[in-house]
């Protein structure tokens, strides 16, 4: 793999990052996404991929933007990310976890392995992956239905600014405990019980009874 | 083998986020490869980054990258030509042969000499190759070259034998693969992790009939309680 990680001289600035999605715009979406992405793993249907290209590519440049601080590198990792779909469609499954799961996990990982430069986190995330699909899911855990995906968004939306906050810098800047609670200037207790608190509400927003 | 103590659940947001540093990461690898329960959890911190990453803006189309007026002098005016551009780009892609990549490989519960697999870079497979040295009397150990500050260490401690009273500058996590020990907080047996923050001082001792090999990562470097420990630090580097 050839990665030009070159960045451009001006560093992106490290703004508040907005969520648009509300519960109610992503019916926009006709087809559902497993039905493309099994579309690309057996007839490599360029327009299918084209659609989810069009839909995923800007939000995972947005994401890889915040992560390595670097929009070319954002860019070579995102067509990166959806090379791999391309090629590993056929890898997919919608029972398993949703597409855009599949793809943050895919981003993540590139991010870590060529920024960070772990030695071992690709392989040793394919075999947790590995053990996740082996597991019988529990009770609505990993029903990815439609209805799934807007009870979480409903969940992130309803969370209390400072608990979103925190969210956000741990997800989209990569910052560890310690990082945002010197930023914020909170002990790092308060940091991490924010975390939990918002981790504890959206799971239970998606995992509350229908 | 079923855990009694488990990660944070913060410690779980930040690993799926890709935010804990190295050494931290590879000890929560290890504790997810053995314990179901968190693993579920992960499994859910996932969903959720998914869904963090799919509800941004859409930067290229309504949204500029950063705030406007720190950036109007580099955003395009032709963007819908740059995303036509990157979008030739991506389909040109399409026909390069896929690069080879290592495949999926389920973890082998079966064979005990096996260590957790995010352990492999830093310590080896095997617990019967660990190139074992003496620390103290009682306490051997075998450190890892994760990048960051902090460190990451496995240790055997014979029965009987305490560690030195520490705390933390920042996080400690301490996950046991064998054997036992106990401290002011509880007792932890084989695939229990203790996540620990700089409030906490302890002292390890290990109990039981076998030897407690654990393995730790810090963010920063121990603060020994002792006159001896403290002299001894700098050249045990811990």
């Amino acid at each position: 793999m050839s990665l030009r990680l070159v960045c451009r001289e001006y560093p992106l600035p490290r703004s508040p990052v907005r969520l648009v999605s509300s519960p109610d715009n992503q019916n926009s979406r006709v087809r559902p996404w497993a039905a493309e992405v099994e579309a690309v793993a057996r007839e490599r249907d360029r327009d299918s991929f084209m659609r989810i290209y069009d839909y995923f590519a800007p939000r995972l440049q947005r994401y890889l933007a915040g992560l390595s601080g670097c929009e070319a590198r954002a860019e070579e990792f995102t067509q990166e990310a959806l090379l791999k779909l391309w090629h590993k469609a056929a890898q997919f499954d919608p029972e398993k976890a949703s597409l855009a799961t599949w793809l943050y996990r895919i981003a993540r990982n590139l991010y870590i392995d060529h920024v960070r430069q772990d030695r071992g986190w690709q392989v040793t995330q394919e075999s947790l992956e590995a053990l996740e699909r082996l597991e019988a899911p529990e009770d609505g855990l990993l029903d990815f239905s439609h209805r799934q995906e807007q009870k979480l968004a409903s969940a992130l939306h309803a969370l209390p600014p400072d608990q979103a906050r925190v969210i956000r810098m741990a997800y989209f800047e990569a910052l560890s405990h310690r990082q945002i609670a010197d930023q914020l200037q909170l002990p790092l207790g308060t940091i991490k019980s924010s975390l939990r608190l918002a981790y504890r509400k959206l799971r239970a927003g998606v995992e509350e009874p229908q | 083998m079923n855990a009694q103590h488990h990660l944070d659940e913060a410690t779980i947001v930040s690993y799926s986020a890709g935010a804990l540093p190295t050494g931290l990461a590879v000890i929560a690898a290890a504790h997810l490869q053995l314990c179901p329960m968190c693993r579920a959890r992960w499994s859910a911190a996932e969903r959720i980054g998914g869904q963090l990453m799919a509800a941004q803006a859409d930067m290229t189309v309504s949204t500029p990258l950063v705030e406007k007026d720190l950036i109007k002098h580099t955003v395009p005016q032709n963007a819908e030509a740059q995303r036509r551009q990157q979008r030739e780009s991506m389909l040109a892609r399409l026909d390069e042969p896929e690069v080879a990549a290592p495949t999926a490989v389920v973890p082998d519960f079966t064979d005990a000499d096996l260590l957790p697999v995010s352990l492999h870079p830093y310590f080896g497979q095997r617990y019967s190759q660990l190139a074992w040295r003496w620390l103290i009397p009682g306490v051997r150990m075998i450190r890892g070259q994760a990048p960051g500050q902090g460190s990451l260490v496995m240790f055997n401690i014979t029965p009987g034998t305490s560690m030195p009273v520490h705390s933390h500058g920042r996080s400690e996590l301490t996950q046991v693969l064998k054997g036992a020990y106990r401290d002011a907080i509880g007792q932890f047996g084989p695939g229990d992790i203790a996540d620990l923050d700089e409030t906490i001082e302890h002292q390890p001792v290990a109990w039981g009939d076998s030897p407690c090999i654990c393995v730790a990562a810090t963010d920063a470097p121990l603060r020994f309680s002792g006159l001896i420990p403290r002299l001894m630090q700098p050249f045990i580097g811990l």
